[in-house]
């Protein structure tokens, strides 16, 4: 891989440094006309401390408070599986933000708000006009389930270095077992993506390995022309793809999913449990049903005033991704500094979705998706001219997927 | 009100800021948040990394005559073209304006001089099959602007 679009990806990291230490261009904070409170680091959060420094002129104070000093990004994790990627190249800090946004970085664990204060796990207690959640995804309990021996891997970080432990200590002629979990789930394409590259890595690594897919949903999810041609084309043979499989229990020591048709016994198995809303979200009372209910020209809580939940965790339809969490972020941001000068939310806010899925080591597809805030049902709806996904997986947009998350990474974290 | 990120206007920029009352939040420009969702992909305020094309100083009319081409051109290969076809003419218009405002680009109506665009429903234009307008890809559209971008230096 020695293109451009690759060694521009390889030097955002580089490029991110550079600019975090330049000058800060808002450094002389003033008395604020706003304090807003973020919890959560990853491409919702991120994007909406930046935004509303960026767009307030540094007039509004944002503290942004996260369980760790950086986020990995689950977007190109996979492709760390197959040693395409390493995980310090996906791996963002927050000193862009302190030092060129001047946002408040806050490290620790936050367990709830009232009365206009976060609480920290430490005592601490962080003061706001706004509170903004963004906790990401959690995952509902398997009975028998255990990470260490079993790994999700879908949140991205020390559980994709044990996954990809387990596959390279895979024996050849092994099989590979993926669980899907019911939808909404983070990110609709990834499982599938996922498949594609393990089949890919263990054509070439681990021969007459298999991956068998078992999917809670009835059919393919996102992508359904391009992964149907990778499962019967260019995985042909390696890949077994079953719709209608409920996972029921695991055996973590002996690796055996035990499912509606049966038990399924792996060299590696990999299960994505059930999602719902991070913690947080359940704590401060937020969730309807496993998601927090939002207005979406606000994504302010529709059960509790001066609180917006962004990201994977909110409960609009949009589908669960980095991107589109990018995307409410900004409606979000809007949102609130139009509320602190005191005027209406925009009426017609639109968010949108562009993702490439690598489907070998050197190709990808892509989906492509435009929501529109539709007032009589006052929910995004999918603009159906707008949707679509790549007539085929191209090296063309295996490049173009690194100048896509360059991107996306810099609007979000530099 | 042009935020060149130069030495001169930037400095009064930040004393303007220092200067704003503590209820000194306005309403945001017109555009900003619809345009803000080109970042994703072309960078913060246009300003994209790697072989995405910036946003950044292109000209109002460049931008909304690359704009409405993709929405109009018939080539499912081009992710542009799907997300292209996600806006109105009028949204295409307001994002176009919304760059070269805060970029310096031209504030100029491109060579689609449709003055009634906003009166367009969403879905006027949405039929794939029928459309006939000349199919441009990607290279023709990059090439295109290299020379626009020549002529303007």
């Amino acid at each position: 891989m020695n293109t451009i679009s690759r060694r521009h990806f390889l030097q955002l990291l580089g490029v991110s440094s550079a600019l975090a230490a330049t000058p800060a261009l808002l450094r002389a904070q003033t008395a604020a006309s706003g304090r807003v409170v973020i919890v959560g680091g990853g491409f919702a959060g991120a994007t909406a401390a930046k935004y509303l420094r960026h767009w307030s002129g540094g007039d509004v104070a944002v503290t942004l408070v996260d369980a760790n000093p950086a986020h990995v990004s689950c977007i190109l994790s996979n492709l760390v599986l197959n040693n395409s990627l390493s995980l310090s190249q996906i791996t963002f800090n927050y000193e862009a933000l302190q030092q060129k946004y001047n946002v408040n970085i806050v490290q620790g664990r936050a367990l709830g708000a009232a009365h206009g204060q976060l609480h920290l796990d430490d005592g601490r207690m962080l003061a706001y006009d706004r509170l903004i959640l963004a906790p990401g995804i959690d995952f509902a309990t398997v009975p028998g389930l255990d990470f260490n021996r079993v790994p999700h891997a879908w949140q991205a970080g020390p559980q994709t270095t044990l996954l990809k432990q387990q596959l390279a200590a895979m024996p050849a002629g092994g099989v590979f077992v993926l669980t899907i979990p019911p939808a909404p789930y983070r990110c609709p394409p990834g499982p599938y993506e996922r498949a594609c590259l393990v089949a890919d890595y263990l054509k070439k690594n681990k021969q007459g390995s298999k991956v068998i897919v078992l999917d809670a949903n009835p059919k393919i999810m996102a992508e359904e022309h391009t992964f149907t041609t990778a499962f019967n084309q260019t995985h042909a043979g390696v890949v077994e793809y079953h719709p209608n499989v409920f996972l029921n229990e695991v055996d973590s020591v002996n690796r055996i999913a035990k499912t509606s048709q049966g038990d399924f016994r792996a060299s590696v198995l990999n299960v994505l449990p059930p999602q719902k809303a991070g913690r947080i979200a359940f704590d401060t009372g937020l969730v309807d049903g496993d998601w927090a209910a939002v207005n979406p020209l606000t994504y302010e809580s529709t059960r509790a005033q001066g609180i917006h939940i962004i990201g994977d965790a909110q409960g609009t339809s949009q589908p669960k991704s980095g991107h589109i969490a990018n995307a409410e972020a900004k409606v979000c941001a809007d949102a609130i500094l139009r509320a602190f000068a005191g005027e209406a939310p925009d009426p017609a806010p639109t968010t949108n979705s562009a993702c490439y899925s690598p489907i070998t080591a050197n190709t990808a597809s892509w989906l492509t998706a435009v929501y529109a805030y539709d007032p009589a049902t006052r929910t995004m709806k999918s603009v159906p001219e707008a949707f679509g996904e790549a007539p085929s997986a191209t090296q063309e947009n295996y490049e173009k997927m690194f100048d896509w998350a360059s991107n996306l990474f810099s609007d979000t974290f530099a | 009100m042009l935020l060149r990120l130069n030495g001169v206007v930037l400095t009064s920029f930040i004393c303007l800021v220092l200067l704003a009352p503590l209820s000194g939040q306005t309403a945001p420009p017109a555009g900003r948040l619809l345009a803000s969702q080109c970042a994703q992909c072309h960078g913060t305020d246009g300003q994209a990394v790697g072989d995405i094309d910036s946003l950044h100083g292109e000209s109002a009319g460049e931008l909304y005559d690359e704009m409405t081409e993709m929405k109009y051109s018939n080539d499912p290969g081009d992710i542009m073209h799907r997300q292209a076809k996600g806006y109105t003419d009028a949204q295409i218009r307001l994002i176009a304006d919304y760059y070269a405002n805060s970029s310096g680009g031209a504030i100029d109506n491109g060579n689609d001089n449709d003055a009634d665009e906003s009166d367009k429903p969403r879905n006027d234009d949405d039929d794939d099959a029928d459309e006939d307008d000349e199919p441009r890809n990607k290279d023709q559209r990059r090439s295109r602007k290299e020379k626009s971008q020549k002529d303007d230096d």
